[in-house]
């Protein structure tokens, strides 16, 4: 059931296309996250969504009702809850009356405004800090206080944007878990907009991958990682090795496909479309630095099998990266064990045919 | 775009349309009449610009905005750059001081350097009693004295922003300098000064011109031939010389005329080059830099120089205030409390004047100021840049030009000029430009997201605004707010020409009690009793805004 529903969003500032006609739905109760690098569009949507931005084409609609196509409606009457990049909590109100700020509004009791106000401080581990003021809280908990704030007043939607990207890398990865078990628990449906694809990882049930103000995939984070559509994607989610070529042969019942490289005349692997992939097509053959066989010594011959030299090593501690020189193309393999070899050294890598794949 | 938003551009333009777009082009359509007839053309502007006495004023101005800047900059920079990067004692007392020529009316000045450097005057009383010297020497009647008084008059424009601009440049671009070989002056020549051309600029346009509507302190030296002053004379004292009328108008469109396009240079200037980079800025301190004890003491010896100049004002006038018949004597010999008796008893309505029409003036710059502010910066109305750069173009005019073409404007047909409205409209129309780059500059330190928090909880946009933008505006604005007051309490350039019985301020009163030979304590007293009121409000925003530079800029820094 589709909570939210993008239907044909258009966006520009003077001659920038910032959303270019999307269609995009978010299933009730799921986390989605907007993933992409720098201009994409990412955030001009989640403000859309929000009611800061007018569309100049599209509609939004948020729990059955349009938000554009009856008339503009205000962020004010949304029923939306947001998660600013810098937080915006009010620095002239205590932490309380941030949190309350909503509720008062919508004429709500005062001793149903404490109950709920306690309740949600103690959700997100602020409890004891409500008669502070921002300046006198920490970074981390000042965004817990726009969260409260996004929270207390049980949002039909939850929007944050890049909530995470003011903390410490170690801050950061601590709240990410936390803010994805306090959202699941409430059940509340949300888009989450981040740059950083280990984020969207962790966070998302889904995750729609944006550049240039256009939606190139949507999916798990699983079959955006194993499927990435094409090279955008790939080259985004994780690391990935291209090696460019020509197909020389398709095999239709295996979906697979001989490819040309610069280091080898039939490189096999898999493909995503057989009907799309015809001879004589330009692709790049992909696989991930983590997919690659290593052999010290010339194993027993088969398919995919290259020798190659040592350019670069480098030891990150849980394991170990090379940059292999085969024929030609450098390749980057990511092995969790340790090894002998030095730069100048030779290694064997066995491509596996499953784990290879080509993309557009 | 919102109803809302275009119906407030539009009535914000419809008062801007009627106090500066109506007056200008009255005034510039009074300059093309020829008098005697009721025809136009530009025989006023060929004349102004053929006649020898015309010619000369004008170079004469030129060359006094010329030597004002000179003067200023020369004393200015190391007085800035004293402030800013050493420290040392007294910082914020010596700061105040530097700021003391801005709040103090202009005349003050004059009267107070007249007492002192006079012919007759305490200092040359002083020598000549000494046997130093057996002639008095002229100290200040002449084109050196009044580049003197003016220069300093307008140091803090150049002082206080340049020293803001070297306090606040990131230490990293002067120390790579320093790394590739470059010498402390070298440096600072290349480097440190070229960074701080916005805020010189601005400073130096100010600067420049003053001399080109300050028709009052030439015309007390007795020196008139500048072009400020004869319009003023030509203008006020025309009688049934209906073409000299004219040629005092022609005068005033010159000078505004000049003082627009220098003022537009200026902005297009530093617009044109880029002063930032990536930066990440600088401790609030800035760079400080401790130099041997000589030059030290050098500078120490620098600032009290100029802090005593600046302080000779208020100390003399303080003086000739409670005093009588100082004449002859380089002090006072008999003290007395008459003239402020004169002032308090018999025309008390010159100080409710006074603050009455300053504050009605303030209650028009709020009103205006504060709608103006939220419409260029959070909006997207066409038409609101061309609203900010009329607003900010308005400081560029001279005063006389406002005062003049109100005059005109308002007389017959839309009579404002009959009503005692006419003087804090007057007041607000001149000031508006500083209230408006005040909350300018606070609009902008807010941050939208603030705003946006609110709407996303629930609020519209005028509870937002209540709640949320007005609360965290109210310290920048406040400044903004008695800065302004500060500033049409003493202004008499534009107010000369519009007062009528009754309708006196104290500058004007002072004014005119010099005007009419009257005992100069009496004015004296006066200009007195405005620095100290002006002085208690200046002490009052130090509180609020929490120092005394950003007092005077405005949570903005620098211009």
């Amino acid at each position: 059931m589709a909570f939210i529903e993008i239907q044909n969003l258009f966006k520009r500032f003077k001659n920038v296309v910032a959303v270019n006609h999307i269609q995009l739905d978010v299933i009730e109760g799921e986390i989605l996250t907007l993933l992409g690098p720098s201009g994409c569009g990412k955030t001009t949507t989640l403000r859309c969504i929000a009611g800061l931005e007018k569309p100049e084409e599209g509609n939004i609609v948020i729990d059955g009702k349009p938000m554009l196509s009856d008339g503009f409606v205000p962020p004010s009457k949304r029923g939306i809850g947001m998660v600013f990049q810098n937080y915006a909590v009010w620095p002239h109100m205590k932490v309380f009356s941030n949190i309350a700020y909503g509720l008062k509004l919508q004429g709500i009791p005062r001793r149903s405004i404490q109950e709920r106000a306690q309740q949600v401080l103690e959700l997100v581990g602020l409890n004891g800090l409500e008669e502070r003021y921002p300046a006198q809280l920490s970074g981390g908990q000042q965004q817990r206080v726009a969260l409260a704030r996004a929270l207390v007043r049980n949002p039909k939607v939850l929007l944050l944007d890049e909530p995470l990207s003011n903390l410490d890398a170690k801050l950061r990865e601590k709240m990410r878990f936390e803010i994805k078990s306090l959202v699941r628990r409430m059940g509340i449906t949300s888009v989450y907009v981040t740059h950083d694809q280990a984020e969207a990882m962790v966070i998302s049930d889904r995750i729609a991958i944006m550049d240039s103000g256009n939606v190139v995939q949507i999916g798990t984070p699983h079959e955006i990682y194993e499927k990435p559509a094409n090279r955008f994607v790939a080259d985004f989610i994780g690391t990935m090795n291209f090696m460019p070529g020509e197909v020389v042969r398709v095999l239709q019942d295996t979906d697979t496909v001989y490819v040309r490289t610069e280091f080898s005349e039939k490189l096999q692997s898999k493909t995503p479309d057989v009907t799309a992939t015809t001879p004589g097509k330009k692709v790049h053959a992909s696989i991930r630095p983590e997919d690659v066989e290593v052999f010290t010594e010339p194993p027993q011959a088969r398919e995919n099998l290259f020798k190659g030299t040592i350019v670069h090593k480098a030891y990150l501690g849980n394991f170990l990266y090379f940059f292999v020189d085969v024929g030609g193309t450098m390749i980057r393999v990511q092995v969790p064990y340790h090894l002998p070899q030095e730069e100048g050294q030779e290694l064997y890598l066995f491509l596996d045919p499953q784990k290879c794949m080509i993309l557009f | 775009m919102s109803r809302g938003n275009i119906f407030l551009a539009t009535l914000l333009w419809s008062v801007i349309a009627l106090l500066v777009l109506y007056p200008i082009s009255i005034l510039l359509v009074e300059s093309f009449k020829i008098a005697e007839t009721d025809s136009w053309g530009i025989n006023n502007y060929l004349e102004f610009f053929q006649e020898a006495f015309y010619l000369k004023t004008f170079g004469n101005t030129l060359l006094l905005s010329a030597l004002v800047l000179l003067t200023t900059t020369l004393f200015g920079v190391p007085l800035a750059y004293i402030l800013a990067r050493y420290r040392h004692w007294g910082k914020t007392v010596f700061t105040a001081l530097i700021l003391l020529p801005i709040v103090l009316p202009a005349f003050a000045g004059v009267f107070a350097f007249i007492i002192f450097f006079g012919k007759y005057g305490t200092l040359n009383l002083l020598l000549l009693d000494s046997g130093l010297i057996k002639t008095p020497i002229n100290f200040i009647y002449g084109l050196h004295g009044l580049v003197f008084i003016q220069s300093l008059h307008m140091l803090p424009f150049i002082v206080l922003g340049l020293s803001a601009g070297f306090t606040n440049i990131d230490p990293s671009f002067e120390e790579a300098a320093e790394v590739e070989g470059a010498s402390g002056l070298w440096r600072f020549l290349t480097v440190t000064l070229p960074l701080c051309t916005p805020t010189y600029l601005a400073g130096a346009a100010i600067v420049f011109l003053w001399p080109f509507t300050d028709w009052l302190t030439p015309l007390i030296l007795g020196q008139v031939d500048f072009l400020p002053s004869i319009a003023y004379i030509n203008i006020a004292y025309h009688f049934t010389d209906v073409h000299r009328k004219y040629m005092g108008i022609v005068a005033v469109m010159v000078s505004s005329i000049v003082c627009i396009t220098l003022f537009l240079l200026a902005r297009w200037w530093v617009e044109r080059k880029k002063y930032t980079g990536l930066s990440k800025g600088t401790t609030a301190e800035g760079r400080v830099i401790e130099p041997n004890p000589l030059v030290k003491l050098g500078g120490y010896l620098y600032m009290l120089f100029i802090a005593v100049l600046v302080l000779l004002i208020p100390i003399v006038l303080g003086l000739s205030a409670f005093s009588r018949r100082w004449v002859f004597e380089p002090f006072p010999t008999y003290w007395t409390l008459e003239n402020f008796r004169l002032i308090l008893l018999e025309s008390p309505g010159l100080i409710q004047n006074s603050f009455v029409f300053s504050g009605v003036a303030l209650l028009f710059g709020i009103a205006f100021g504060l709608p103006a502010a939220y419409l260029i910066v959070r909006t997207r109305v066409p038409g609101k840049d061309a609203l900010d750069f009329v607003i900010t173009l308005m400081l560029a005019f001279p005063g006389i030009a406002v005062g003049v073409s109100y005059l005109l404007a308002f007389w017959k047909d839309i009579p404002l000029a009959t009503h005692w409205i006419i003087m804090p409209l007057a007041l607000f129309a001149r000031r508006l430009p500083y209230f408006l780059r005040m909350a300018h500059s606070s609009y902008l330190q807010l941050d939208i997201s603030l705003e946006e928090a609110s709407e996303v909880s629930g609020a519209g946009k005028l509870r937002t605004f209540m709640n949320i933008s007005l609360p965290l505006l109210v310290k920048g604005v406040l400044v903004g707010v008695v800065m302004f007051f500060i500033m049409a309490f003493q202004e008499i350039t534009t107010a000369i020409f519009l007062y009528r019985g009754g309708w006196e301020t104290l500058p004007i009163g002072i004014f005119l009690n010099w005007h009419r030979g009257m005992e100069f304590g009496i004015a004296a007293a006066m200009a007195f009793l405005m620095i100290v009121i002006t002085f208690i409000l200046l002490l009052i925003i130090s509180r609020i805004a929490g120092g005394i530079l950003k007092a005077a800029w405005g949570p903005g820094g620098g211009t």
